[in-house]
């Protein structure tokens, strides 16, 4: 390879090693849970195996017998020799003599009624958890003990003296395993959900909405403060401008304080007896508004920028040419101005369809998807399901898999921006090798 | 993938414990460590779940001190977190990191997930049941924090959640002080139903007693106060005999129809949901609401910011009546328990075990449930002045605690009830029928919790 | 525009009129951080520093001081804009100049992620960070907020690169000196209005982020202005919302002061990044 190439790719390496780390890897990552159940339950780091009242249940569910689930669901402390010469090892003679001389050969149901018999005792281990180590050394069941791997569940079986079929500790092992599996239910489940169906339709709605809000809003702001002498236009483009930079904590807030109950609408409205209401989350509708216009405001400060520096750089003689020939401020925006924005519009539109796709901060802080889910889109869904709601069932793979219909979205949109936009004029040679 | 992330586990296991074991051969005696303490949902009056942990980590140290060791415990708390939601989201992403808080302040529900996913241990592993102050916590609550069979945390406080009555407005209305009183009693026996609760919140509301949507006034959230009307219909969450989740689909009508007629009657808001939780404790401390449920910990914020001076003057409370002949007056407690998260050293969780039983002394426990206005955990509480002597949780143990029962501890749960609230809130606000909400609840249930729901 | 044909004043009115929601929300941001309101009322009446009360008095049980909180959200918003900066730089210069293999690979790629759903990785990047041993760490949010910002950072860079004329490469190249000395005397110079632009821009982002410290990193030690700020408000027993505002006018003045001093290098990149 030759040192210029070096020089690239050495150039590119750091950029390189921090995306492919943190970005590519999460989005293969992300296609792979969407494959899986993995939940709060199932843990994300692989599971264990461990017999208990539920997994037992699931065991008869699975079509065991009932007698094997029976036998594999007793618990048993028994003092046999074997347990009282590991007492003896851990705790000394003198306990194992006790252990031996008073209760060789009895049969307990539960640890704790082991651990009440052990206190009795003179020469016990005088720390509780000491007691409770000593007890389960004379543990002659599986119930409630976690195995990290099915070997050690079947030995631990086996050992106890139940016999199993290999059916039975295939059966057995792939029931009560804790982890995650792979499975492709999550996208049939998304499209059995009517929820998700609902969403999907709210989602585009605000896509549709915000995009005509930001737009908008961006041209009207860009033509107007442009007509207004600068430092009038100046002083609204400021005003204009900062939502885009204030941290949307604090432009949220904002917006609560005016849509409170008692902040600054109700307050007003007050005076004219309107009764106080939280004017955010009254109704859907309410909702959609504040979403639309919080989200359109944020989107139209960017359009406002990037219209006003198309509008400047159309010549001023134009401009003149046309005022000379009486041409109204109608007609100048229509004939002349317009024109000339027809690439920025179709940029922030492209831009903005899939930065609302998969943005939900403004709405994750204002409305939350509420009042009743009216306003819950399809990204915040995703978060919701992953990683964010009251029950604390965290999702990952449904969530996931919602996730990857959007990364899929993304992928298509950008390949087809990528035609629109002209890659191959992007892509310049190099003029000083070759 | 899974084995990569578990080798790097066992691996950082492993040098931890060497670590430790290297440091701790050269000074046996002396131990710092420090107990970290995350609860969720807890506001300034809740303090006491984490400054539980400080007083009886001072206890502890002096214990150790009498057997020659010297115990340094820092403990480090916590509990600005957003909501519940991110609450558990952060014990769960940091306890799948293996970086969890030692001990956390979470309900009960989370017991049957988190320990299937190993990420807390049980915590009668570390105490003894048997033994002091663990031997006088109610057997119930007890219950409540086991899962199939296993003590997995300690009840941290007790609560459940009546219907309130403003008692000006039911005078009003025409019922006199001795029937006022005699309330409770009439809820409990099913005389006095939820269809009698429409009818009076109707009247209060025509006669202009209160506003249109005041007549009741619910949660305004998704919470475990909404299963009670489930309940009331005679919905059970639980098979007893399968231990599986249950779907009553006649009860879950029935429920959901009761408030789309609340809406109808305009005695409630089809809005209501989303009210801000400030604007709702002002409204129904003065009086605003005839009639309404919520929590006993709601006592604390009525007389405290609110100002409601004279509570039992003012409010009536009972338990949730009964919608019809198939249910029956009833109450969800929700306790939160002290859990412990598994940790790589074992030491440590044995130290946080021993400090969330002295916390659950009756004396420190008792200073959270007054200071909070929650109900105890021990039978003794009765036996100290400072509980005995509060009227609220005095009155409030008697004429609910008796008849509370608790969620299931199953890992389904959250999505059951999660889906519940979903499929209320379609129908309250009308963008469903009940039956057509019902049918929704059912194609979703059916569809993520598979075998381990049973519709009926 | 001068004529007397294109009157000002109907357009003042009109943009002044749709402003006025948010010129009253930002004057209530700071009027109410010092004074009291009588319930009901909109004209606040009283002069109090009350709600800054926060700055001088201790945490209450379980929170977090606001300095901790503050230092953290500069050594976030710093180190993220750093290594942000001269990974584009050096990246976006590659791609504009440099010869190397999979060249239109990589910009195919930089651009598709440019206008990637990035927020929905958010589980996937929690286990990265998890194996790395970064997780609840302020390291690893910088990390995973560079990523997710960098293919921008690298597009605008190499839009500026692209500006600079070959002239003066190729003037270096012939008096000896070697590609990399060009590129650092005399082509980065001619970039520094661009470099300024991302470097506030990429340092505005940082401070505003919100979820990535939220669920990565849950832990009081590493909890920046944004979650302090959405936990306070969280708080119900002791809602303020007079409080509150003097915290977000705490958390916004930084971005207020970084808008006053760099105003036109802002600009430069909103105008300047979408010309192709």
């Amino acid at each position: 390879m030759r040192r210029a190439h070096l020089l690239g790719l050495g150039f590119l390496s750091p950029a390189l090693a921090i995306i492919l780390m943190l970005f590519l890897i999460p989005v293969l990552l992300t296609v792979m849970f969407s494959f899986t159940n993995m939940s709060t339950a199932t843990g994300i780091s692989g599971g264990a195996y461990e017999i208990n009242a539920a997994s037992l249940r699931k065991l008869s569910d699975a079509g065991a017998q009932e007698s094997f689930v029976e036998t594999l669901g007793k618990e048993a402390f028994v003092v046999d020799d074997a347990g009282i010469t590991a007492a003896a090892a851990a705790y000394g003679e003198q306990f194992a003599n006790e252990v031996g001389s008073q209760m060789l050969g009895e049969r307990f149901d539960s640890r704790r009624d082991l651990e009440r018999a052990f206190r009795k005792l003179k020469s016990r281990p005088r720390s509780t958890r000491d007691i409770k180590k000593a007890a389960d050394l004379f543990k002659r069941s599986v119930l409630n003990v976690r195995f990290e791997t099915a070997g050690g569940l079947l030995d631990a079986v086996t050992g106890n003296g139940i016999e199993m079929t290999p059916d039975q500790q295939e059966l057995l092992t792939k029931t009560i395993y804790t982890g995650w599996t792979w499975t492709s239910d999550n996208f049939a489940l998304m499209a059995q959900i009517p929820y998700v169906w609902r969403v999907a339709g709210n989602t585009l709605m605000y896509v549709v909405l915000t995009l005509a809000a930001s737009v908008g809003l961006g041209l009207f702001l860009a033509i107007t403060t442009f007509y207004l002498p600068s430092g009038t236009a100046t002083t609204f483009r400021a005003i204009w401008f900062f939502p885009r930079i204030l941290p949307n904590v604090i432009f949220v807030l904002m917006w609560k304080w005016l849509a409170w109950d008692t902040g600054f609408l109700s307050s007003l409205l007050g005076n004219f007896g309107v009764p106080p209401r939280n004017w955010m989350l009254d109704t859907g509708a309410n909702a959609w508004v504040f979403i639309v216009l919080i989200n359109g405001i944020v989107g139209a400060s960017l359009g406002m920028i990037l219209f006003g520096s198309a509008i400047k750089s159309i010549p001023q003689s134009m401009l003149h040419a046309s005022e000379v020939d009486g041409a109204s401020r109608w007609q100048q925006i229509r004939y002349i101005i317009l024109p000339q924005l027809r690439w920025p519009i179709m940029f922030i539109c492209a831009y903005s369809t899939l930065s609302l796709l998969t943005s939900f901060e403004y709405i994750l802080l204002s409305t939350d998807g509420g009042p009743g889910g009216a306003t819950e889109v399809w990204s915040l869904m995703a978060f919701h399901t992953a990683l964010d709601n009251y029950a604390g069932n965290l999702q990952y793979g449904l969530g996931a898999a919602m996730a990857l219909m959007l990364v899929i979205v993304g992928i298509l949109a950008s390949l087809v921006y990528l035609r629109i936009f002209n890659f191959n004029d992007l892509v310049a040679k190099p003029r000083i090798e070759q | 993938m899974t084995t990569l992330v578990s080798k790097l586990r066992q691996s950082t296991a492993a040098a931890v414990l060497a670590v430790t074991a290297a440091s701790f051969a050269g000074d046996a005696f002396a131990k710092d460590l420090t107990i970290t303490v995350w609860a969720g949902g807890s506001n300034d009056s809740d303090v006491y779940r984490l400054d539980a942990i400080e007083m009886a980590a001072d206890m502890l140290t002096r214990e150790y001190a009498i057997n020659g060791e010297e115990l340094n415990i820092t403990v480090e708390k916590k509990r600005d977190f957003a909501d519940w939601a991110a609450f558990k989201q952060a014990v769960t992403l940091a306890a799948e990191a293996g970086d969890a808080p030692n001990i956390v302040v979470t309900s009960h529900l989370d017991i049957a997930p988190w320990s299937q996913a190993g990420l807390i241990v049980p915590v009668e592993d570390y105490v003894d049941m048997d033994a002091w102050p663990l031997n006088n916590i109610y057997e119930n609550l007890i219950e409540i924090t086991s899962y199939n069979g296993v003590v997995y945390g300690l009840p941290q406080d007790a609560e459940s959640r009546p219907f309130f009555f403003w008692k000006d407005t039911m005078k009003k209305l025409g019922y006199s002080d001795a029937e006022i009183d005699a309330l409770p009693a009439k809820v409990e026996s099913g005389e006095y139903t939820l269809a009698n609760v429409l009818e009076d919140a109707k009247k209060a509301v025509d006669m202009e007693l209160v506003e249109e949507g005041y007549g009741f006034y619910p949660r305004v959230s998704n919470g475990p106060d909404y299963a009670q009307f489930y309940q009331s219909f005679g919905g059970e969450m639980l098979d007893k005999e399968t231990g599986k989740l249950l779907l009553d689909k006649q009860a879950m009508t029935d429920f959901y129809q009761f408030f789309v007629d609340a809406v109808e009657a305009k005695v409630t808001r089809k809005n209501h949901i989303g009210t801000e939780w400030d604007q709702w404790y002002a409204e129904v401390a003065s009086g605003k609401a005839a009639m309404w449920h919520g929590g006993t910990w709601h006592y604390a914020r009525y007389t405290g910011k609110e100002g409601l001076d004279d509570f039992f003057g003012n409010i009536q409370f009972t338990l949730i009546p009964a919608g019809n002949e198939n249910g029956r007056a009833n109450t969800i407690t929700h306790p939160l328990a002290y859990l412990l998260t598994a940790q790589d050293n074992e030491d440590d969780v044995e130290i946080a075990a021993q400090l969330i039983k002295i916390a659950s002394e009756p004396r420190i426990n008792t200073l959270h449930a007054i200071k909070s206005a929650h109900l105890g955990i021990a039978k003794e509480q009765s036996n100290i002045e400072l509980y005995a002597n509060d009227r609220w949780a005095a009155e409030a143990t008697e004429r609910l605690l008796g008849q509370a029962n608790a969620q299931p501890n199953h890992t389904g749960y959250g999505q059951f009830s999660q889906i519940m609230f979903k499929g209320l809130e379609t129908a309250w606000t009308g963008t469903r029928t009940p039956a057509e909400a019902v049918a929704e609840v059912e194609a979703e249930m059916k569809a993520t919790l598979g075998d381990e729901v049973i519709v009926r | 525009m001068t004529s007397s044909n294109f009157r000002s004043w109907p357009l003042f009115l009109v943009l002044g009129v749709i402003s006025m929601p948010l010129v009253i929300m930002y004057v209530y941001l700071f009027v109410d951080t010092v004074t009291d309101t009588t319930a009901g009322s909109l004209i606040p009446d009283r002069f109090t520093l009350h709600h800054w009360r926060f700055l001088w008095e201790e945490p209450e049980t379980g929170r977090v001081s606001i300095w901790t909180v503050t230092l953290n959200t500069f050594i976030f918003a710093i180190c993220t804009t750093l290594i942000n900066v001269s990974a584009s730089v050096t990246a976006g210069y590659a791609l504009s100049r440099l010869n190397m293999p999979f060249k239109r690979f990589f910009l195919g790629g930089i651009l598709t992620l440019h206008a990637f759903p990035t927020i929905t990785l958010i589980i996937s990047i929690f286990l990265i960070l998890q194996m790395i041993g970064l997780y609840n760490t302020l390291i690893g949010v910088i990390l995973v907020k560079t990523a997710l910002e960098l293919p921008f950072g690298i597009w605008i860079m190499k839009g500026f690169f692209d500006n600079v004329p070959w002239e003066i490469e190729m003037a270096g190249l012939q008096d000896g000196a070697s590609r990399f000395t060009v590129w650092w005397k005399l082509v980065l110079p001619q970039v520094q209005p661009g470099v300024a632009a991302l470097a506030v821009f990429v340092f505005l982002s940082a401070w505003s982020e919100f979820i990535l410290p939220q669920v990565l990193a849950p832990s009081g030690s590493a909890q920046v202005l944004s979650t302090y700020l959405s936990n306070l408000i969280f708080d119900d027993i002791k809602p303020d919302f007079n409080m509150f505002k003097s915290v977000g006018v705490f958390y916004a003045l930084p971005v207020i002061v970084v808008y006053l001093i760099f105003n036109k290098q802002l600009m430069n990149i909103y105008g300047g990044g979408t010309k192709g």
